[in-house]
Formats: C-alpha cells, structure tokens, sequence
C-alpha cells in the first residue's frame, strides 16, 4: 500500500512518515506544493493523507485537483475544528477528516478503514493461530488442542491474540494492556493477572500446560 | 415625582414671590392703602400662583413618566437620547440634546470593545490551529518511540504532559466559542459509546497509569454534536482522574427514560462534600479536593455546565463524600425527533 503525505510541517511530516512506515506502509512525502496534482500522478498512491493548510494553498483546492484525475482516497488532517471546514472536506471529496492532535492508533485505523472500503482485493488476516499444536481460532473465539476445546471470552481471546502475534518474544504487561485499551478493552494491571490465570486454567483443562511464559518484568511470551 | 419634592425644588421661586408679596404689601401700607383690598390682591397672587404650580406639576409629571415607560420598554437602554419625549421647555431640549451626545460616544465605545473582543475570540481560535501542529508533532514523536527500551519511560512522560497541554488548549478554544455554540454546531446521530471509547481511548496512557478501570455500557443514540459531547465528557473523565482513591473504577453508562436519554460516569473517587455539591459548577470554584489535590482552575466543569446551557443539555452531580461522584448528563429527547 502506498500513502502519499502532504504535510507542510517537517516534523510532523517526518514522524508521520515513520508511523506510517512502521505500519508496514510505503510513504512517499511531497517536499513542495506546487504542482501537486503532477507528483500524485507520478506516484500513484493508493491513498492521499492531506493538511488543509498548506503555505499558499488549500488543501481542499487540491483535493479538487485531484478529484479530476483520479478516485484515489483522501484523508484530511486538519488543526481546525469547526464543523463548517468538516462539512468543506467531505463537500470537497474527502474520504475522512482527522483533527489535530490526532491519536496514533485512531489515525491508522481510520486509514486502514478508508484503504479497506476504496481497495477491492484487501488482503485478510490471518484468523487462526498454531503453536505446539494449540490453535487459537479467532472467529470461533475458541482455543483447541487434539481434540479438545476450550471457549474463551472476548478479553482472554484478545490477550491471546497479541501474544500469537508475538510468537517468542515477551510481551510486557504494559504493552498488553495498552492493546487491550485500544480494543475498547478498558482493564488495569491486576485485572490482567487475573485475566492470564484463567487462560491457563482453560489450557489445563484442555491438557495444555506452561504454554504461557511468564518473566518477572519482562512479560509474557508463548 | 411627589408633590412636596416638587414644591421643595421650586423653593427659590415662592421666596421670591413671598419677598415680592412682602415688598407690595409694604409699599401699598405706606401708601395708605386699604387693608381688605391688598389682602384681596395677595389672595388672588397665591391663587394664580398656587393654579400655575398645580399645572406645572401634572406636566412634568407626565413629562417624565412617559420617559421611564420608555426605559422600562427598551432593553437598551443607553438609547435614551434618541427616545425621549419632545418637549417645548429649552431645559428639556439642551438636556435631550447632551443625553443623545453621550449615549452616542456610549455606544461607540460598545461597538469598540465588542470588535476588540471579537478580534481577541478570533486570534484565540487561529493560535489554538496554529498550537496543534506542535502539539501533533510531539505526540507523534513520542508515539513513534514508545516502544525504544531506553527513552521509553521518558517519552511516556512528555506524552503525558502534551497530553495536558491539549487539554488546557481545548479549553481555551471551547471557551472562546461557547457564547456563540451555533456557529459551530452540527447535530448528527451520535453513538454515545463511541464518543465515550474515543475519549477513554484519548486518554488511554493517564488512565493505564493510574490503574484505572473502565466499565462501559452505553446503548443509547443520540442527537447531537459529537464534538461537544466528546469534550464535555472528556472534563469528566479526567476530573474522576485527578479525585480517584485506590483502585480506580469508573462505571459509564446509559439509560433511556421517557423523556431522554442519560448518560452517567460514575466513579469511586474521594466524592464531593455535600456543602460544595451546589458550587462545583461555578467558575473559578475549587472545593477542598481541588485545592488539596492537584492544580484545580475552576473551569473545567462551569465550561461543561455552559455548553451544556448552550445544546440544551441538562448536567447534574450526585455524590456521597468519601464513596465516588455520579455525573449525569441528560439529553432531551422532544417527540417529534424521536422516530427511533
């Protein structure tokens, strides 16, 4: 996936590019804005993520822009918060319209969203884990082992989600309850213990037993 | 206008009629005038004088109550100058004239502060745009290097702070805005839950810290702007932050009544005495807690009981000092707009 950034601010531009990098995105960051609609035509990314204001023109003059060439996706990032400039980028032909400060995860999720309406072939995510012969089944929202079966509520399939996703590294308790709040999630500390103890208690019952590694201070790891 | 007062200001003048009075009846005695004639004379004086007090009171009676009926009328009623009744009296017209030359230097200096003010409101709104790049790009920073072993508890530090810094500057924008919430106001269906998710989410470093947890159970849709609500709540939630006891909970939920839709955050904190419960929402208010606690400004809850005002929101607080604080915020539901 390509996103292409037009950001007048060379910090945020940078950072934003790392972020998206991380996210496993390619980034293309546009250092001037003239001729704008050109370099989007050279590019072309399969999302456009925009500032309204930009030094000497608007954001939503060049979604119009853009809008008479292509239906690439664009995302408005704005410091303004009034309804009226909203209502201006949705009018405009925007996809989305994100307010500064902007959380990281909300933007890339909000990203994510608008790739996975525009984008016909989307790749799918993986849905069922193995490891030793456990398989974490996300959608049936069950652990297995042989033959036996042991159905999880949404919190512990969570917390067994990340650590799958991290197959042997140690994922800190801090970590997971970060992920956790991101998922609507909204635990502490102790109530993760608790949350991990009865994981455990199912494997047991399902014949599985030290599938989970704990380190003190250091986390969990499967 | 009383009759005595009246007579009291015309004091110089019955002097002078009475020393007038005096002067004739002296100069008609030595004149050997007849007595019962110039008693005659000066009956008749008093009588005339007496008939021309009686009419110049009743018109300036009127004279005057006419123009406080025009100032009970008016609701501006530095405009005085340009209502006032005519009159023939010169004294009437020369006030009338220097009344309307001041009213109108009033005005203007009105029309000064209001565009004074209104110019302050718009650098206010453009600094709190311009403040939000900075803001963004310290968060992203931050956001981009939380899981680097070494700077790690650093930049969760200063995300916290910027954290804060939003917050403060959010309040500043909500404040300069909220005399005219119409200009920015666009009322769509709102998922409370999601308006509640997106604020816990916000928060989400403060609330892991302080071992908060959150247990939500919000339904209910309603009507109105998402943004408000969102900071609105947000004000709650980090005052349920700062006034929290061991082990944090905070209970969020809906209800739907008859006559609107409620949404409670309830939380087990030090709670409110109940002799402060009435002032919370004052501005510049802060309880016992406020002080003891952390920096309390006063404002964050007058700012939410303002909005509130503004959208036709109803906020109320419950508490019980010592056990928590329940806030409760009410949205009216009228029954043309409910269809659903």
């Amino acid at each position: 996936m390509h996103i292409f950034i037009i950001e007048d601010e060379p910090l945020i531009r940078r950072e934003l590019k790392i972020l998206l990098e991380n996210a496993m995105y390619q980034v293309t960051a546009a250092d001037s804005f003239e001729n704008i609609s050109e370099q989007i035509k050279t590019n072309l990314p399969d999302l456009v993520l925009m500032d309204v204001n930009l030094p000497g023109i608007s954001g939503f003059d060049i979604c119009t822009q853009i809008r008479e060439l292509t239906d690439i996706p664009v995302i408005f990032l704005t410091g303004r918060t009034d309804s009226m400039d909203e209502l201006n980028g949705i009018l405009k032909g925007g996809d989305d319209y994100i307010t500064k400060p902007y959380q990281a995860p909300v933007l890339l999720a909000r990203i994510a969203a608008v790739l996975k309406r525009t984008m016909a072939h989307n790749p799918k995510e993986a849905t069922v884990f193995t490891k030793n012969g456990v398989t974490l089944d996300i959608p049936k929202c069950s652990l297995f082992y042989r033959q036996a079966k042991a159905e999880l509520t949404k919190n512990e399939m969570k917390i067994l989600h990340l650590l799958f996703l991290h197959e042997g590294e140690f994922v800190s308790r801090m970590e997971l309850v970060e992920y956790l709040w991101e998922n609507h999630i909204f635990i502490d500390d102790n109530t993760l213990s608790v949350h991990v103890t009865n994981i455990r208690k199912k494997l047991n019952s399902i014949g599985v037993s030290d599938f989970i590694e704990t380190k003190r201070g250091m986390g969990y790891c499967i | 206008m009383k009759l005595t007062e009246f007579i009291k200001d015309k004091g110089m003048l019955l002097l002078l009629h009475i020393v007038c009075m005096y002067v004739l009846f002296v100069y008609l005695r030595l004149t050997d005038y007849n007595t019962s004639n110039i008693a005659l004379i000066l009956v008749f004086w008093l009588v005339l004088l007496a008939a021309w007090l009686l009419v110049t009171y009743r018109q300036r009676k009127k004279y005057f109550r006419e123009m406080e009926q025009i100032l009970e009328k008016t609701d501006r009623r530095y405009l005085l100058g340009e209502l006032l009744p005519d009159s023939f009296r010169l004294e009437d017209r020369l006030y009338k004239e220097m009344i309307h030359r001041s009213n109108k230097s009033v005005i203007e200096r009105i029309r000064q502060l209001e565009e004074e003010q209104e110019d302050y409101k718009e650098y206010i709104e453009s600094w709190v745009h311009e403040i939000k790049a900075p803001i963004t790009g310290i968060s992203l920073v931050c956001e981009n290097r939380r899981h680097v072993p070494a700077v790690f508890d650093d930049f969760k530090t200063i995300s916290l702070e910027n954290k804060k810094i939003e917050n403060y500057v959010d309040m500043a924008l909500y404040y300069a805005r909220s005399k005219e919430v119409y200009k920015d106001y666009m009322i769509q269906k709102t998922s409370l839950k999601e308006v509640v998710c997106e604020v816990l989410d916000k928060n989400r470093l403060l609330l892991i810290q302080n071992r908060v947890q959150a247990d939500i159970s919000c339904k209910d849709m309603v009507y109105t702007d998402k943004k408000w609500i969102a900071f609105i709540l947000n004000q709650l939630i980090l005052n349920s932050v700062k006034y929290k006891k061991e082990s944090p909970v905070f209970y969020i939920r809906t209800r739907r009544a008859e006559h609107g839709v409620f949404l409670t955050v309830e939380d087990n904190g030090t709670g409110i005495r109940p002799e402060e419960l009435s002032r919370i929402f004052e501005k510049g208010f802060t309880g016992t807690n406020g002080r003891k606690e952390e920096r309390s400004t006063g404002m964050g809850l007058y700012l939410c009981r303002r909005l509130c005002d503004k959208m036709g929101i109803g906020i109320y607080a419950e508490s019980e000092y010592g056990r928590g604080t329940k806030m409760i915020v009410e949205f009216p539901v009228s029954n043309y707009i409910s269809r659903d």
